[in-house]
């Protein structure tokens, strides 16, 4: 299986997602954006129709697309303060809509591929791409180390935030951008249906055993590997899409966590 | 010198006037009570002062510089904080620590002195031997202490506060109030303080604002009745 390049370079780009995913997925857990994760994967996919119909490299039409609706997504956000959960259905819906449109215009030539972008696919992955990724994760950890504080009270509370001088609409922005462009690099391997869990469940499961904000994230990075890498074994074995495979293994993992922690608790009381 | 300056100020939400006629200064030093019924818009007024509203009339300055010179530094404490996200995965030093963090050091190493003035202020509240807990495990009251705690450990120019001591007995809001005047007559410090326990801060504070409904104004609008400079007997500061 190891021989195999696009093995290789499965392997690679999941190390690197098991690096991105605890950052980014603690940070939409916090912020209340889970389900942006999922807004934008599914805009990603109208991008993805959009670069088969113009026949242009699909990666680009798909950054940029998910780089605009991040930025208009902050700005319904802002638009609908008490009902944020608004904007994201409102997206997901125009996103997936487009897609569809898109993709009916394209007359069925390019169906494989839009499969392949639904629900990811191991030998999609080029050597082009675990280089983005891999650019992608520096940038991400260099962030990350550097702004790490201000990213903790903006998640706490975004009006102590805005009081402590710090540019929230910015880094609001900034961040919504960062997690499109990862959700349009990331897609082609995990698949865009799924996307949004591989990122989200490393920080969700992390978070039932870290007390601390860094200790979280320190945490997800062994959860993430452990079910990147299991469910790209498994998916190879048996043949199986590998964003569901690792879903599903980071699924067991939420499970078991809950199961011993319970038991943890009852013997401590 | 001024660090609040409030001129004239009106607010609508969407049309409907909530505040009009609101007009008053906060100086270095100043210790000033904000109370009212509830839905008097205190919280509102507030908002507005820190810029996360804009007012519909009239003007609100917040300086620029402390009166040393240096940027001016404000500390916030909003209301219900007792309720924030009982998941927030975060210990309780965590949380104080981040209140230093304005005190330019987003990119740099907390160091000794902010190590110290983190300790001060969780020792200030009992707080400190509980500092590796989580804060969703914490009770309503402690939440509140360590909101307090770390606003101290900001040590910030400006305290503005919305009902901070909620859930607190009476002993432990004594002790805040007495830390808070201490900071405004010793230090300087400029404080504005949403509260409802207005007969027992009155003893701490030199000034007090009480939102007011006034005949002529609709039903659910608020103003000034005055800004009342009140007496301060002496007290022994810690």
């Amino acid at each position: 299986m190891f021989l195999y390049g696009f093995m290789q370079r499965a392997f690679q780009a999941s190390l690197l997602i098991s690096l991105i995913a605890p950052m980014l997925g603690l940070l939409l857990i916090l912020r209340r954006q889970s389900l942006m994760a999922d807004t934008l994967s599914h805009v990603s996919l109208a991008g993805v129709a959009l670069g088969l119909l113009i026949s242009i490299n699909p990666t680009w039409t798909n950054i940029l697309m998910v780089v605009a609706i991040a930025i208009l997504l902050e700005y319904l956000r802002m638009l609908y303060r008490s009902y944020s959960e608004v904007s994201i259905a409102i997206l997901m819906s125009a996103g997936m809509a487009l897609a569809l449109f898109l993709m009916s215009l394209n007359q069925g030539g390019t169906t494989l591929n839009i499969t392949q972008f639904l629900f990811g696919s191991i030998v999609t992955i080029s050597t082009e791409q675990v280089w983005m990724l891999l650019i992608l994760t520096i940038l991400i950890i260099v962030l990350y180390v550097t702004f790490h504080k201000a990213m903790y009270v903006l998640t706490f509370d975004e009006d102590t935030a805005f009081t402590a001088g710090l540019p929230t609409k910015v880094m609001s922005i900034l961040f919504n951008v960062l997690t499109g462009v990862t959700i349009a690099i990331i897609m082609p391997i995990v698949g865009a249906l799924l996307v949004s869990a591989v990122l989200i469940l490393p920080a969700a499961i992390s978070m039932r055993i870290s007390k601390s904000f860094n200790g979280t994230i320190l945490i997800g990075f062994p959860i993430a590997l452990a079910g990147m890498l299991s469910g790209l074994v498994t998916s190879y074995e048996y043949g199986t899409p590998p964003g569901a495979t690792i879903t599903l293994i980071l699924v067991m993992i939420l499970g078991i966590m809950i199961i011993l922690k319970k038991l943890w608790q009852g013997r401590n009381t | 010198m001024y660090y609040i300056k409030v001129d004239d100020l009106a607010f609508h939400y969407e049309k409907e006037p909530v505040l009009t006629n609101i007009s008053f200064e906060v100086n270095p030093g100043d210790f000033v009570m904000l109370t009212g019924e509830n839905g008097a818009a205190k919280t509102t007024l507030l908002r507005n002062i820190l810029g996360l509203l804009k007012p519909t009339t009239g003007q609100v300055k917040l300086a620029v510089k402390n009166r040393s010179g240096q940027k001016l530094v404000v500390g916030y404490v909003p209301q219900q904080v007792a309720s924030f996200n009982v998941g927030f995965p975060s210990t309780v030093l965590e949380l104080v620590q981040s209140g230093r963090y304005q005190r330019g050091k987003w990119l740099k190493k907390l160091d000794k002195a902010d190590k110290e003035q983190i300790r001060r202020s969780l020792d200030a509240v009992g707080m400190w031997d509980m500092r590796y807990k989580k804060i969703g495990e914490l009770s309503g009251g402690q939440k509140q202490r360590i909101s307090i705690a770390r606003v101290f450990a900001t040590d910030p120019d400006l305290f503005v506060l919305d009902e901070p001591t909620t859930g607190m007995d009476v002993h432990s809001r004594e002790e805040f109030y007495k830390l808070l005047r201490h900071n405004s007559e010793k230090h300087g410090k400029g404080i504005l303080m949403v509260s409802h326990d207005h007969e027992e801060l009155r003893n701490y504070c030199n000034k007090h604002i009480e939102l007011v409904r006034k005949e002529g104004l609709p039903w659910r609008c608020f103003s000034m009745d005055s800004c009342k400079e009140l007496s301060k007997p002496h007290f022994s500061s810690h």
